[in-house]
């Protein structure tokens, strides 16, 4: 593994005095020279490996964190930087600071200190990049895992992940027709908790997480099947086409399954008709929006 | 050299392209990390640091291989794998020693396609840098087919192979030619007072620039492209002192050293200076030494 | 077969369905003879290249009672008309010129027309058939795609623009058979009479639209093109009294010292035709017209036949100072104009600068005059003549589907009208790129330039550097995309379709078949006027070929296209909104994201450019008058 012998970084400063701000610059200065371990400071969240955090986290600056933090590519890690980082420090009672970094994002190293010295963060750095080895690691047996993956029925104790799951898998539906009222993004945990007990779930679990799910019910001769998710990072695997022959397959009495999605996601339309399913009406639900049913019979012709 | 000979003897001119190719391909990339890790500590030593080990290139690329593919396009990792195969397809024409002209066109056609990826990744800043790296190829590209037209002028062939292996010291015909090659060398190999496309070095007003959208095997494949670039950057060195290979090595390495020097010595340039003064360069040194060298000869 | 049957069939075929297209104005029988017409031509220019090949050089005189009557007789009443209309708008120059034109001449065919004796009319050899071919095949393709466009031209404008249409189909159908009699004559009196007919065509196609504007660079194009045609005349009588001829073909063979000055007019009204520098406002105005006018006129076909003349009398022109000069008027042309190009941002205007530009660089190689230039010169004019026909028509429809032609609103149209924007985006390779067309060309006359006279290839060095950034910026533009669009190629009519991939296919195509191009058509015009052929090296060709097998398999990516990729927002300091496209501004709002070319226009200035080009262009043509006269 290659992650730990070249770090690259990326350095945000939150709501702070700028203390531990300059100490993060002092790494990079001739005496501590943070680049013999060929760590860099990229100023790039696409190109950055390990995300410095200093200073607090305040309403205005949250978005910035976790956008910044989406864009990075896995595996990655944060470093939280100095006493404001860790947990708000002096400006914690402020009435627009949140508090520490953890509250936005998940942070892996907690360096403490008001300011940190470069000692502790390059300590902090060293630490994280254990952390990065790690996760590298799990990254990678997530891609080999796929062999590993089961698909089971999901209990009510799973609800948070999965809808957990849906907003995540939904984000890019909801940016496609920009409309971000779509009911996928806006259930709550009672409705889905509630959901389990008129509808089957299942789940797809790679290493212990729920990586893609899919829920049905059936009235008459017909099965409705609902929300069939996969995480953005697993899309393209072939979990989708697992989850909805499995779910198939739990209703052997059905004569035909339905389902649908918005008429602008085309690859829904592409990955329904490849599996047998064909259009058979559409729906208006709002100025924006189409649904397009699909349906497909037991034989897997389409009527 | 052409792959038929005179006498048509097209087997075996044909293994000796290929054997050079195949050289070439694993030799090329190794020279470049080599020469860029050693930038990497030369630059740090200028600056009284200690600086990474002379792998920390190789341990980079590496390591990008092993990050996510991440895009904001999906397509735009295409043009950068089209960037790479152009310009190792480049650096093939120049070792195995075809025509230069075709070389250069060839070389126009890699940078093409590397800031039309950087145009499709959609983003501020990786358009800037397009834009830039579009000024920055319509500033260095004069020198360099100069050079070409320099090297014809004196021995009458544009191929690399005959050129490599003239009698003629090229240097004493060509040194505006030389001068203003010299100075396009920066933008070349990206390095300061013309890195206005890619900003190596980090936090400046275009981010990363045109780079600033790829990560993970993208950034690897830019790398690579580079390291390949750079040995055939300095290949067209060496053809200026090709009378001897000693001195065409050394005056290869000593152009890099001083690149690395140049780059530490100069802040960065506005590309509007970086084009004019390429242009007035390439103008004054190339063309004028062009002229010098058709009425000496007439 | 009677070799005379052919060419001449070549003029009248068009003719006659012009005037068919003047009587039945339906808009079936109009589809009906122009789609006939289209394929009769096509079919008879490409039966001339069989024949040609096979037979070799043709020449025969048309022994045709009364056929030079004829001519006069409309040469007087065209000039009548020009006269007629130029008063009656209030331009009394334009009317001047033709007045004196049409004296100089009819005064010359009464006075001495007996005693004129003209071996051969016609004279027919490849590099007349490559130019019908290209009116021939290309041509017709454009006719055929203004059957969609002048439709839907008419549905998006309407009441705007008077609909002419059968006036339009006319026009294009008469000044088709007089670009095939261009490059068929060789009586020069036959080559005037074309080639009035054709500044006569343009003046009406510019004017089409009607409006103030198009009015102004109608009369603009006019009275440049009539500036052309008085060289022109003068040169035939000149010829006549000092020559003893006015056969083109004597003319190539005859003594240079006599035949030069004639020869530099005929060049000087090739430079108008060609709108080179001094002359060049009249076609960057004549963008006004209707795009399939733009493709067929001003850039595929007659801005061609000013070089056409120019590349005939290369072997004149060799090693001369006029020829120098005329290389010189069009290196400078190809030099600034470029230039200009770089700060423009409205698609035609691009368009209609690379066009100047790339017949600066024909001109320049005609004016050099070797053999290694002329073979390079005939190559930049086919490639050219394929490569912006269908830049022109593409632009064309997509002007219809924005309702704008600016550079940037075409941002994203990839994804709006994927199909055009590859169409689009061939086009422009074929114009720049390494393996495509332009650049084998321009590598062809960069060789040419370097055996020739070295200095000469700073033009290019520095031209074609700029021409890369203003391809390749367009370019981009197409290819980022800033929001997520629905494609929407709908209302693009078949017949715009048709010509579009044919010559998507043939920008492809001449590339990958070049080698065969240069052997066939090129090699044998070469041979005969030289004596000496021109190779490329089989190694070099073979190289050129793999990089287009190369670039060719680009399409094949898109097998692999998005796979196992995360797609995230592009980076823009974190700020990005819930709509990844836009950023929070510093009030709290949204900001959607945008972005703008560069045009370098402080640096590249067009009223400066074209003022210096303008005042050395004019020096440089003084001078060769001097050095002549003197």
């Amino acid at each position: 593994m290659f992650l730990k012998k070249s770090p690259w970084i990326i350095h945000y400063d939150g709501s702070s005095c700028n203390g531990c701000d300059i100490e993060v610059l002092a790494c990079l200065t001739p005496l501590f020279d943070v680049e013999r371990f060929g760590i860099i400071n990229t100023g790039n969240p696409k190109h950055a490996d390990i995300f410095l955090i200093t200073g607090s986290v305040n309403e205005q600056n949250k978005e910035i964190i976790q956008n910044i933090y989406c864009q990075m590519p896995d595996p990655k890690v944060v470093v939280a930087i100095g006493i404001c980082a860790c947990s708000g420090g002096i400006f914690a009672e402020c009435y627009n600071v949140l508090g520490g970094v953890a509250k936005v994002i998940p942070v892996d190293v907690f360096v403490p200190g008001c300011a940190a010295r470069p000692e502790s963060i390059i300590d902090g750095v060293v630490k994280g990049l254990a952390v990065l080895e790690e996760k590298g690691k799990k990254f990678k047996n997530m891609k080999k895992g796929l062999a590993t993956l089961s698909i089971d029925p999901a209990q009510i104790q799973d609800s948070a992940e999965i809808l957990a799951l849906q907003k995540a898998a939904y984000q890019s539906e909801a940016e496609l027709y920009n409309d971000f009222s779509l009911s996928p993004l806006n259930q709550s945990l009672e409705e889905i908790k509630a959901d389990f007990k008129s509808k089957i779930f299942l789940k797809a679990v790679l290493n212990k997480v729920i990586v893609g799910s899919v829920r049905a019910y059936q009235e008459k001769e017909t099965c409705h099947i609902g929300r069939l998710i996969v995480h953005p990072l697993y899309q393209n695997w072939g979990i989708g086409t697992k989850l909805l022959y499995a779910i198939e397959a739990r209703f052997p009495n059905a004569v035909r399954y339905e389902s649908f999605t918005g008429h602008k996601s085309k690859r829904t339309l592409y990955f329904g008709r490849k599996r047998g399913y064909r259009e058979c009406r559409r729906e208006k639900v709002s100025l924006k929006r189409e649904r397009v049913f699909f349906e497909k019979t037991r034989e897997g012709k389409a009527r | 050299m052409h792959l038929f000979d005179v006498r048509g003897n097209f087997h075996f001119c044909l293994m000796k392209t290929l054997y050079l190719f195949i050289l070439y391909l694993i030799g090329a990339p190794l020279v470049g990390a080599w020469l860029a890790g050693w930038d990497r500590r030369l630059s740090a030593r200028l600056q009284s640091r200690v600086g990474p080990p002379i792998l920390q290139p190789v341990y980079d690329v590496l390591k990008l291989t092993q990050k996510e593919n991440m895009v904001v396009r999906r397509s735009q990792n295409f043009y950068i794998a089209y960037y790479l195969i152009f310009v190792i397809f480049t650096g093939a024409l120049f070792f195995t020693g075809q025509d230069m002209l075709l070389i250069i066109f060839s070389l126009m056609l890699a940078s093409v396609f590397f800031v039309l990826a950087g145009f499709k990744a959609s983003s501020p800043y990786s358009f800037i840098g397009a834009q830039r790296e579009l000024v920055q190829i319509m500033a260095y590209e004069p020198a360099v087919i100069f050079a070409a037209i320099g090297m014809y002028m004196v021995t009458g062939t544009f191929e690399v192979s005959k050129l490599a292996q003239t009698n003629h010291w090229l240097i004493l015909s060509l040194p505006g030619i030389f001068f203003a090659y010299l100075f396009i060398l920066a933008m070349k190999l990206r390095k300061s007072p013309f890195d206005i496309s890619t900003s190596h070095h980090g936090h400046q007003e275009v981010v990363k620039g045109i780079t600033t959208e790829f990560s993970g095997k993208a950034l690897a494949m830019i790398e690579v492209a580079h390291w390949y670039e750079t040995t055939f950057i300095l290949g067209i060195v060496y053809l200026f002192f090709a009378k001897s290979v000693v001195a065409g090595l050394s005056a290869a390495l000593a152009a890099y050293v001083f690149m690395v020097f140049v780059d530490n010595a100069f802040a960065r340039v506005k590309w509007p200076l970086a084009l004019a003064s390429s242009w007035i360069v390439a103008f004054l040194c190339g063309a004028g030494n062009m002229i010098w060298l058709f009425f000496t000869r007439h | 077969m009677d070799t005379t049957f052919i060419p001449v069939s070549l003029v009248i075929v068009p003719a006659i369905a012009a005037f068919l297209l003047l009587i039945f104005r339906g808009s079936k029988a109009k589809n009906f003879i122009v789609i006939s017409a289209s394929a009769l031509i096509a079919l008879g220019s490409l039966v001339l290249f069989f024949l040609n090949n096979m037979e070799g050089l043709i020449r025969f005189k048309l022994d045709i009672p009364g056929v030079s009557a004829g001519m006069l007789g409309i040469e007087i009443f065209m000039a009548l008309f020009i006269i007629f209309i130029a008063l009656r708008n209030g331009k009394s120059l334009v009317a001047l010129l033709a007045l004196i034109q049409v004296c100089l001449l009819t005064g010359f065919e009464l006075r001495y027309g007996h005693a004129l004796i003209v071996a051969n009319d016609v004279f027919i050899d490849t590099f007349s058939v490559i130019m019908a071919l290209i009116i021939g095949v290309i041509g017709t393709l454009i006719a055929v795609y203004s059957l969609g466009y002048m439709r839907s031209f008419h549905r998006l404008h309407a009441g705007e623009f008077p609909d002419r249409q059968p006036m339009f189909f006319f026009i294009i159908f008469v000044f088709l058979a007089a670009m095939f009699g261009i490059v068929f004559s060789n009586n020069l009196l036959w080559l005037y009479f074309f080639w009035e007919i054709t500044t006569l065509s343009s003046f009406l196609l510019i004017g089409y639209k009607g409006n103030a504007e198009s009015a102004q660079n109608a009369f603009r194009a006019l009275l440049y093109n009539l500036i052309g045609g008085l060289f022109f005349a003068v040169a035939i009588v000149w010829m006549h009294f000092f020559a003893g001829t006015i056969e083109m073909d004597k003319l190539m063979v005859m003594h240079k010292a006599v035949v030069m000055f004639p020869v530099m007019l005929l060049c000087f009204a090739g430079l108008t035709k060609s709108a080179q520098l001094p002359f060049s406002s009249w076609l960057v105005g004549a963008m006004v017209a209707p795009s399939p006018v733009s493709a067929l006129l001003h850039s595929s076909t007659m801005v061609k036949a000013g070089v056409y003349l120019i590349v005939r009398f290369a072997g004149v022109l060799e090693g001369t100072v006029v020829g120098l000069m005329i290389a010189l008027v069009g290196g400078i042309t190809f030099l600034l104009t470029t230039f200009i190009a770089v700060s423009q941002s409205d698609a035609k205007k691009v368009l209609a600068y690379s066009t100047i530009a790339n017949l600066g660089l024909i001109v320049m190689c005609a004016g050099i005059g070797t053999y290694q230039a002329v073979w390079a010169a005939i190559l930049l004019i086919i490639f050219h003549a394929v490569a912006k026909g269908l830049l022109f028509l593409c632009v064309g429809v997509i002007e219809h589907k924005l309702h704008s032609r600016d550079i940037e609103d075409m941002t994203g149209l990839i994804i709006k009208m994927p199909k055009m924007s590859i169409m689009l985006q061939v086009g422009m390779a074929g114009m720049f790129l390494a393996p495509f067309g332009m650049l084998i060309s321009k590598w062809a006359v960069l060789r040419a330039l370097v055996d020739y006279n070295p200095l000469l290839t700073i033009f290019l060095v520095f031209g074609s550097s700029a021409t890369l950034f203003f391809w390749v910026k367009w370019m981009g533009q197409l290819l980022c995309v800033l929001k997520e669009e629905e494609d929407d190629e709908t209302g693009i009519s078949r017949a715009e379709w048709m010509p579009l991939t044919t010559l998507t296919i043939f920008t492809v195509g001449v590339c990958a078949f070049f080698p065969l191009i240069a052997k066939t058509m090129i090699e044998p015009f070469i041979r005969q006027m030289y004596n000496a052929t021109v190779t490329m090296g089989q190694g070099n060709i073979m190289i050129m070929l793999i990089m287009l097998a190369m670039v060719m398999l680009f399409p094949l990516s898109f097998f692999y296209y998005g796979k196992k990729v995360k797609v995230v927002d592009a980076y823009l300091s974190g700020a990005n909104t819930a709509i990844g496209t836009s950023f929070t501004n510093s009030l709290g709002g949204a900001t959607p994201m945008e972005m703008k070319n560069y045009y370098l226009k402080r640096y590249f200035q067009e009223e400066k450019l074209l003022r210096i080009g303008v005042a050395v262009c004019i020096f440089l043509m003084c001078a060769a008058t001097f050095i002549f006269v003197s």
